[in-house]
């Protein structure tokens, strides 16, 4: 509501140098040095990060993608959409085909054709199922395959104006069906298994450190680039058209753009990347099941958005480091504790602190000025994003 | 003496225990209390009978009215059948049963003697006497059942002409016990039997039956014997008495006999064929009719459960706003209300007393107020910040719908709790050949009965007026002097009410666990949109609509495939309907 503001300040350049600093030095860190740190120190080193410390970190950095697509969509265009898990899952699941027929003949019955097809029955490999012994078909597929249900959905959705809760009821009703649709052996995908026990990707095996090491500086540079994509976007004008969208859509409709196309565009724009982020998790964690797809994951990924910050891009990365970082601390060390630790965290940071982690210094400091000014009237924070 | 009344008011409890009346036949008219019937006399006169009558005696029970000739005349085949010496010389038919049951304090070893003639055990002689058989112990209270110490009484004798004559009577003597369903089931297995010799007996029962149940059952048995008649014209009235029965057994035969090829010996006549065929149809186009109306009153079952389970959800997030993801879990907490009361019916009343099977009348206001205490709490804790963040709504009721989950599972455990449905819910009656449970009428009453009442609520009382005020325009109401605050609590507050209703309903139908709340969200957030939000009666016709659809389509896709149809259905119609079934009108914008 409060849009004029942030209109009138429209900055020029992309990164100012301080910025660019600020983005250099953490993506090198951790896309150059960290592997580098772990390849060539003595296993024992106080400084080596491990294999695993590596492998968790790749797939942070996919959740992140996942969650800044999840906040490009609802901090800045305003749709909350519950479908994004479907589309991370989608791309997984087409670049575990191709991954799952590179395992060839060492599956568990000797087979070319994959375990559970064996399992179910099958004498030949399903004719869909023939290009994705392609690297680059299947690449392709894991952007496309999400983009395309993204924009079946999002054209006509958007067209009959369907917004707000409501949009968010759809994409979750959608993606319930299409995890009951998974869940089922005669669909053809693995039933509740899933895929797993993945050998192999472009021909390097994939339990072997230095694999797994590419794979961990692919998801970093992903999530740069995604980043920088994203940024500039919502730096352009396109950007504050956006926000204009979110801030009062019939207005912005009214002055003459096509305000459900760019909608559209957004929509499927964040469905493809967030496949490919999908279809790089699937590797790191070795398995796929549609579990990951469903209206819950969303509603996680949505979490992560909100702990972090919306409406930044820092934020969601932010966010879904921290929670996924303190999930896999609490269900070691508290696991009946873990649904209350969430929950709470849901409930405290939509009450307490909405602009999220990254409001957090803002408001210290705004805390710290008001001890020392006491006795003033204390300021109000006009800082936080309109619903 | 206390024992005694012990086991006197168990008794009681038992014979109070089948309240139910399973379809319109009255099962067992307490047969040990009541006199023995006529024929009962005729069958211990066949048993006392000297060798060379008893064929004779046997044969002549045929048609005789008796429950007791199938077991007793079982027993004596498989020799398990006495006589039982008393001190006066008589010899007194019986079998033998343990002695724990009607002797308390027997040994687990001992048995009693039923006598045939009532049923009753043979009581010992009063004198303190010992038995003059070296087996037979009497003990010295009066009136306590004769104890045998053990089997080494000898089993009342058969011959080959005897049991044969046993095996024919037993054939056919159901068709007139005095049970209806059991002369029912007797009947139906003669009618499918060919056997033309029976037909006399079914006549002669044609003419005294009076329960209409087995009566159809009869005429189709008649009838089915009948088909194998030489006379054209008798086999052409069994057809058309066939079809006025709608059995289905003569459908499978008649499609059976019509498939044959032309010039198979045993393929139907030309004037058979037409006969036959058009019975068929009559047969086939009534249990089609009875499919379509058991699918719909399925249907209408299963939508008036997600009617309940929407109609809080319309309150609260339809006129509301507040997109409240714990719904599903204020329902298992009314679930879990009705399994609590449950537990303590049991530990005042009893497990299967009498006073338990009233348990859920208690447990329907347990469940509301239970749910509706917890939504108070959501309310002021949670969702009065949010009133103006609709989708952030979503997010913070997410965050207390899994603390509740967790809270459930470290109270009743992970694993789904046992809900014993009271005795009034169980079973159902047939009206036409279609099934209707009584668990499924009463969700349907009760969804009803709700919605009239939420109905009543709304538009009837002072309430009413303040909460659609409210709902309109909050700060209009507020400037007027409505208390805003206390209306949304209270309105919220009834809304998770109606959740706890719709869960101790579901509780009867389905499992529950600390997970079911889950399964019916998604669905009901569907119904309440898609017939429009703000609008009760939109939602009425959405969950009934819904229901029906998956209902139908169920069998013929599959119970996934049909949900998932469904689903997209949902998404389509909304495309052209943007607003739900019944939009609310506004010439606001934003």
């Amino acid at each position: 509501m409060s849009a004029p503001a942030s209109l009138s300040a429209v900055e020029p350049r992309f990164f100012t140098r301080t910025q660019w600093a600020a983005f250099l030095v953490p993506t090198l860190l951790l896309a150059l040095v960290l592997p580098l740190l772990n390849a060539f120190l003595p296993a024992d080193s106080f400084l080596r990060p491990s294999d695993f410390t590596l492998n968790l970190y790749g797939k942070y950095a996919t959740y992140a993608v996942l969650a800044l697509g999840v906040d490009l969509l609802w901090g800045y265009l305003g749709i909350l959409s519950l479908g994004q898990a479907l589309f991370f899952a989608l791309g997984g699941y087409a670049f575990g085909m191709h991954l799952l027929l590179m395992i060839g003949k060492d599956g568990q019955y000797k087979s070319d054709l994959p375990d559970y097809m064996v399992f179910l029955g099958y004498k030949a490999l399903p004719a869909h199922w023939e290009p994705f012994y392609s690297f680059p078909f299947a690449t392709a597929a894991a952007l496309i395959v999400p983009g395309l249900l993204a924009f079946v959905f999002g054209w006509l959705a958007f067209r009959s104006r369907i917004k707000g809760v409501y949009l968010s009821i759809l994409t979750q009703a959608l993606t319930y069906a299409a995890a009951l649709l998974f869940f089922r052996n005669d669909f053809g995908f693995g039933g509740n298994n899933g895929f797993t026990d993945f050998k192999r990707i472009l021909g390097a095996d994939l339990s072997s450190p230095d694999t797994r090491r590419w794979l961990y500086v692919a998801s970093v540079v992903l999530l740069a680039g995604v980043f920088l994509l994203y940024r500039w976007l919502t730096r352009a004008k396109f950007g504050h058209l956006m926000q204009a969208i979110r801030d009062g859509e019939n207005r912005v409709l009214f002055s003459g753009y096509a305000t459900a196309r760019y909608k559209l565009f957004v929509f499927v724009l964040v469905a493809a990347i967030t496949g490919l982020a999908g279809a790089l998790y699937v590797p790191q964690v070795g398995i796929i099941n549609p579990s990951e797809m469903t209206p819950e994951k969303s509603i996680e990924a949505v979490v992560w958005v909100a702990v972090g910050g919306r409406g930044t891009l820092l934020g969601p990365i932010l966010g879904a480091i921290f929670v996924n970082a303190l999930k896999s601390w609490a269900t070691r060390a508290a696991p009946e504790l873990w649904l209350y630790i969430l929950g709470g965290l849901f409930v405290g940071v939509v009450l307490l602190l909405p602009g999220g982690l990254v409001s957090l210094p803002a408001k210290l400091r705004a805390f710290v000025a008001r001890l020392r000014r006491s006795g003033d009237v204390p300021v109000a924070d006009a800082s936080k994003p309109s619903a | 003496m206390p024992r005694l009344l012990a086991h006197l008011l168990l008794l009681l409890a038992l014979l109070a225990a089948p309240l139910r009346a399973a379809d319109e036949e009255q099962d067992e008219p307490a047969p040990e209390l009541a006199a023995p019937p006529p024929d009962r006399a005729r069958l211990v006169a066949a048993l006392l009978a000297p060798a060379a009558e008893q064929v004779a005696a046997v044969r002549a029970l045929v048609g005789a009215e008796d429950a007791a000739i199938e077991p007793v005349l079982t027993a004596w085949r498989a020799g398990e059948l006495f006589l039982v010496p008393l001190p006066d010389g008589t010899r007194v038919p019986a079998t033998l049963a343990p002695a724990a049951a009607h002797a308390p304090g027997a040994a687990p070893d001992q048995l009693v003697a039923l006598a045939v003639a009532d049923g009753r055990p043979i009581l010992a002689p009063a004198s303190t006497a010992d038995s003059p058989e070296p087996n037979v112990r009497n003990t010295n209270i009066a009136p306590a059942p004769l104890l045998i110490a053990s089997r080494q009484l000898r089993p009342l004798d058969t011959s080959a002409p005897l049991r044969r004559a046993i095996r024919d009577v037993l054939e056919v003597a159901g068709v007139s016990d005095p049970r209806p369903h059991v002369r029912r089931e007797s009947i139906a297995r003669i009618g499918q039997s060919h056997k033309t010799e029976h037909l006399p007996l079914l006549l002669a029962r044609l003419e005294v039956e009076k329960s209409s149940v087995v009566l159809r059952t009869l005429r189709e048995a008649v009838a089915l014997l009948r088909l194998s008649d030489p006379d054209p014209a008798v086999r052409a009235e069994a057809f058309v008495t066939l079809g006025d029965v709608r059995s289905l057994i003569a459908a499978a035969r008649f499609k059976e006999a019509l498939a044959l090829p032309v010039g198979d010996p045993s393929a139907p006549s030309a004037a058979d064929a037409v006969g036959m065929r058009r019975s068929l149809q009559r047969i086939e186009g009534h249990w089609a009719r009875v499919n379509f109306a058991g699918n719909l009153f399925r249907g209408l079952s299963a939508g008036s459960v997600l009617l309940l389970i929407a109609l809080g959800l319309a309150i609260t997030f339809g006129l509301m706003g507040v997109i409240n993801m714990a719904h599903g879990e204020l329902m298992v907490v009314g679930a879990y209300a009705t399994f609590v009361t449950q537990n303590i019916f049991v530990s005042v009343f009893g497990a299967g007393s009498a006073g338990f099977h009233y348990y859920f009348v208690a447990a329907l206001p347990a469940a509301f107020v239970s749910a509706a205490l917890v939504g108070l709490v959501i309310e002021r804790s949670v969702i009065q910040f949010l009133y103006k963040r609709p989708l952030e709504s979503l997010l913070a009721t997410w965050g207390v719908s899994l603390a509740l989950q967790q809270t459930f599972r470290l109270i009743f455990g992970p694993a789904n709790v046992q809900i014993n449905a009271p005795s009034w819910l169980q079973g159902g009656a047939t009206v036409a050949d279609v099934a209707f449970a009584y668990n499924r009428l009463f969700v349907i009453g009760f969804a009803a009965l709700v919605v009239f009442g939420v109905w009543l609520v709304l538009n009837r009382t002072p309430l009413g007026l303040l909460v659609r005020a409210v709902m309109q325009n909050r700060q209009m109401a507020s400037c007027i002097g409505v208390r805003t605050t206390r209306v949304n609590m209270m309105t919220f507050a009834f809304g998770s009410g109606l959740a706890g209703l719709a869960g101790a309903c579901l509780a009867q139908l389905g499992n529950v666990g600390p997970s079911m709340g889950q399964l019916h969200i998604i669905d009901s957030f569907m119904v309440v949109v898609s017939g429009g939000v703000g609008n009760i009666l939109g939602t009425v016709f959405a969950a009934l609509g819904i229901g029906t659809v998956d209902q139908v389509l169920q069998p013929v896709l599959g119970p996934v495939m049909g949900k998932i149809l469904v689903l997209f259905a949902i998404i389509l119609f909304l495309q052209w309907r943007p607003g739900g079934l019944f939009p609310t009108r506004s010439r606001s914008l934003d």
